[in-house]
């Protein structure tokens, strides 16, 4: 079977006045489309360039050049490789023993993967202020400590992970499940120990799968703010993610700055997704390969 | 965009069976370290919040429902999701066909620009909605003169929802379609269908499955919605208030018991409708 | 078995440094019980309600100059956050490691002190603990088009009121104590010490509320945003707008409370972050000359009661300014407006 292509040729009608009111009809329905998508995103997104330069370029300059903006997007950064570097390795393990191993509770498992996507992200910031604010479940356990976890990088990092927990395992798990356990048996009978033959078989097969869920997980790290506005206390020059940063600003009536900073992330985003989508061909494409 | 949440298939099986120790040691290690991962990180924050919100039966849910614009934040949240379900159902369907069966020059893009709502940020969105059609700005102008206002009302929610959720069904009807076979179509053709005919015969209850699981995973995304649509709507309680923002609120103000109550009942919802999502969309694949 | 062969110890040894590096970023300084003087480059951590953001950013850069100059070039770094005035108590109370604390009225410090984080008794400080003062206002639109002059104007119907939300916002408490306080002086419309005239009065206008927001300058940037009619909020909040180029405009009711702001700072964090030397500085620099200055020309009052009172300037003068002492202090008033049984609190959730 080749590679599906993707897109289907049309059926073509028999009379020439058929013909014509079908292509009026195709011709009206790709406008409605078109014209769905540029109301809903194009404007908006020209919109906010528009607005972002409206006090002239400069402002670009002044906004970047503001230690609490780059700290925003020093944190949003720091935050954003954390979570992706855990989300990553541990989806890894947990798609595998979903794929490969079976247990009682494996269908829970599976269930407990999706529930991230379940929550609203306030939802998720909420759980962390009944785990570790007054009277929480682990308050008296990290105080002993000395580690500060509300209002502090570690609660930001744990609600951003608990959000981008299933994007790796859903794309992986679907390409694990299709290949490779022949490859695998085969290579661990020729005296590949497990680890060999994850890194040489394994890895190859899910590789272009990994990285969509890296990608995908990324873009969403990036743009959180529901759980993270409330568990960061939004202090500025410390607890302030881009996204906060956009928040404050709004609220100082630093419109101008919000904008510019709203414009770095889209454009970030843009380049995510152009990210994305190949990484989306790529891996149809190797799913769809015999 | 892969497909939903999928049960794990009967085909593959772990074949490996181990026969030494160390092997089986490596296979409990594995699964104990994605025990762990899950419970801490996924488990032991949902109990928290059931715990809270249902820990002293029903008077937390009770107690928050009993705020005056409580039931009207989930009423909001529940017909604006199912009013932005319906129209991306159809708009996204729209634009599946469109995607797949035409060709057009900036098809690409568009193919891409629907995806853009996955990796923007939802403040963003937000945030693009009110430069355009926000009371000052130039669209949102020119609907006030016919008294139509989109930021600050259930308008703007609406909106947003839309524009967040846009490429769910889209993604989900698309490979569907693809895989269609033309023949059906070419037969009803030949045997006098108008186009709306065959599409409504022949096409929908094809991809209807898909449909289906998209709008649910669009449903669900709407009820939890909160980045664009606390910049947009005003959060005037009673009016524009949904319920993630009212738990936004409630958790801000540390009063969490009440907040959890609500955010169960939310969650519960989604996840049921997650639930079936994968079950209808299982039945996609062949 | 080696590292190569074994992925599960691979796990356990990278979950640690990330876990150890998360806990690590928290930017506190390590549990040290002792300090030996300042750090290098001492950090405030700064807590303040929701309205006086730019007024602390200008007379914080004020005041890291001058300690600069004179401390041999030290750099001092301030890590500011703003928002509702409960919200900031809660906060440093649930965790929020605040050095510094400015928050809208006394009993959100006292939140603080209560929880143990404050120590000393900050209403012996210079001014009382106080300082800035402002009055309640009324924020309409351009041109007062509904005739708004007293309280009675906001209990008419169809109008639309702003006020935040009293469980989050200072700002708020403030609103209905100036409301509470002006009826039973015989201000707007009702009957002087009439207890259950100032009750419907409070009633009216709560009755015509559109919305609870969480702060202040929430609450004034919703009405900016065209929705309701009018805004109760602080005098400083008007005119703050109005510097920024907004169209607000104030009306100022007959008699109102005296709105007065507490700073201190927050010992046990103080002295756990090894700043106490610093943040000390800086609340002795909140009474001082350059600051005062600063909080006039950002629209505060004089802490000096005489003087709110006359005003001056852009600061017209009240007829009736009074404190929370008239009526009992915050206690008496807490308990009979904000309470499980008060008329406030009735009247949100009836």
């Amino acid at each position: 079977m080749s590679a599906p292509s993707d897109v289907a040729t049309p059926t073509t009608p028999a009379t020439g006045a058929a013909r014509r009111r079908s292509r009026l009809a195709r011709g009206a329905l790709a406008a409605a489309a078109i014209a769905y998508v540029a109301l809903l995103l194009l404007l908006p997104l020209i919109g906010i360039v528009t607005k972002a330069f409206e006090p002239g370029v400069s402002i670009i300059g002044d906004t970047l050049s503001r230690p609490e903006v780059r700290h925003a997007f020093l944190l949003t950064g720091i935050i954003t490789v954390i979570t992706v570097a855990v989300t990553t390795f541990f989806g890894l393990v947990v798609a595998w023993v979903l794929v490969r191993q079976r247990f009682l509770g494996r269908a829970l498992m599976n269930a407990v993967v999706d529930l991230p996507f379940a929550l609203s992200p306030v939802t998720v910031g909420l759980a962390a202020v009944l785990l570790f604010g007054t009277g929480g479940w682990f308050t008296d356990f990290v105080a002993a400590r000395g580690i500060q976890v509300l209002f502090a990088l570690p609660s930001m990092v744990l609600v951003t992970i608990f959000i981008c927990i299933p994007f790796t395992i859903r794309e992986v798990v679907p390409v694990l499940e299709e290949f490779g356990l022949d490859e695998e048996d085969a290579s661990r009978t020729l005296g590949a120990s497990i680890w060999q033959t994850f890194r040489r078989v394994t890895l190859p097969n899910i590789r272009w799968a990994l990285l969509y869920g890296v990608a995908l997980s990324t873009a969403r790290a990036i743009g959180e703010i529901g759980a993270v506005l409330i568990v960061s206390g939004t202090i500025s020059g410390k607890t302030e993610t881009a996204t906060i940063y956009i928040f404050s600003a709004l609220e100082e009536r630093l419109e101008a700055q919000a904008h510019v900073v709203a414009l770095v992330l889209a454009a970030v985003s843009i380049v995510l997704l152009v990210g994305i989508e190949w990484l989306h061909r790529r891996n149809e494409l190797e799913r769809s390969r015999t | 965009m892969s497909d939903a949440a999928q049960t794990v298939s009967g085909r593959s099986t772990a074949r490996w069976a181990p026969h030494r120790t160390a092997a089986a040691l490596r296979h409990l290690g594995l699964r104990g370290a994605a025990i762990v991962y899950l419970g801490a990180m996924v488990a032991v924050p949902v109990a928290a919040i059931v715990s809270s919100g249902f820990g002293d039966g029903l008077t937390s849910f009770r107690t928050a429902l009993a705020i005056p614009y409580a039931w009207t934040a989930i009423r909001l949240t529940l017909i604006t999701a199912a009013a932005a379900t319906v129209i991306n159902a159809v708009m996204g369907t729209l634009l599946a066909w469109v995607l797949v069966r035409y060709r057009f020059p900036g098809r690409r893009v568009l193919s891409s620009m629907v995806d853009l709502p996955m990796a923007i940020p939802t403040l963003v969105t937000g945030l693009m909605i009110l430069t355009l059609y926000g009371p000052n700005a130039p669209i949102g102008k020119f609907l006030d003169r016919f008294g139509i206002q989109v930021a600050f009302t259930w308008v703007g929610i609406l909106l947003a929802l839309c524009v967040v959720t846009l490429p769910l069904v889209v993604r989900q009807v698309q490979p569907v379609l693809l895989e269609l076979d033309p023949a059906e179509e070419e037969a009803a053709a030949t045997l006098g269908a108008g186009a709306w005919l065959s599409f409504r015969k022949v096409v929908l209850p094809a991809v209807r499955p898909a449909i289906v699981g998209g709008a649910l995973l669009t449903f669900a995304r709407c009820i939890g919605e909160f980045g664009s649509v606390v910049l947009v709507s005003g959060n005037i309680a009673g009016k524009t208030l949904t319920a993630p923002v009212f738990i936004y609120q409630l958790a801000n103000q540390f009063r969490p018991a009440e907040a959890a109550a609500i955010a169960t009942l939310m969650f519960t919802i989604s996840f049921v409708l997650v639930l079936v999502t994968a079950r209808v969309t299982r039945r996609v694949e062949v | 078995m080696s590292l190569r062969t074994n992925p599960i110890r691979w796990a356990t040894l990278a979950l640690v440094p990330i876990l150890a590096l998360s806990a690590c970023g928290s930017g506190t300084a390590d549990g040290a019980t002792t300090c030996d003087g300042l750090p290098d480059q001492p950090t405030i951590s700064f807590a303040a309600y929701s309205t006086p953001r730019e007024a602390y950013g200008k007379i914080i850069s004020a005041f890291k100059s001058s300690w600069k100059d004179e401390h041999d070039g030290q750099e001092v770094i301030f890590q500011e956050s703003y928002d509702g005035s409960t919200l900031q108590a809660s906060r440093v109370v649930s965790g929020y490691e605040a050095d510094v604390v400015a928050l809208s009225l006394g009993p959100d410090v006292d939140q603080i002190a209560d929880a143990g984080l404050i120590t000393h008794d900050w209403t012996t400080e210079a001014d009382g603990g106080m300082v800035t003062t402002s009055v309640v206002v009324f924020d309409v639109r351009p041109g007062n088009p509904l005739g708004i002059t007293d309280w009675n104007d906001l209990t008419k119907p169809g109008v639309e009121v702003l006020t935040p939300d009293p469980a989050s916002s200072g700002g708020a408490r403030w609103n209905l104590v100036s409301a509470w306080g002006s009826a039973l002086r015989g201000y707007g419309g009702a009957t002087k010490d009439d207890e259950a005239g100032a009750t419907t009065l409070m009633q009216g206008v709560l009755g015509n509320v559109l919305a609870y927001d969480s702060s202040a300058r929430k609450s004034i940037q919703n009405f900016e945003d065209g929705n309701g009619d009018v805004a109760i909020t602080y005098e400083n909040e008007v005119l703050t707008a109005q510097a920024a180029g907004k169209e607000d405009e104030a009306v100022y009711p007959p008699s109102s409370v005296l709105i007065e702001n507490p700073v201190t700072v927050v010992d046990t964090n103080v002295d756990k972050h090894c700043v106490r030397e610093v943040a000390e500085a800086f609340v002795e620099y909140l009474h001082g000359d350059e600051a005062k200055q600063i909080f006039a020309d950002a629209g505060y009052r004089s802490t000096d009661l005489a003087t709110a009172q006359k005003g001056g300037g852009d600061f017209p003068a009240i007829e009736d300014l009074w404190d929370v002492d008239e009526f009992g202090g915050w206690d008496a008033l807490t308990g009979k407006l904000f309470g499980d049984t008060g008329i406030v609190t009735q009247a949100q959730t009836g």
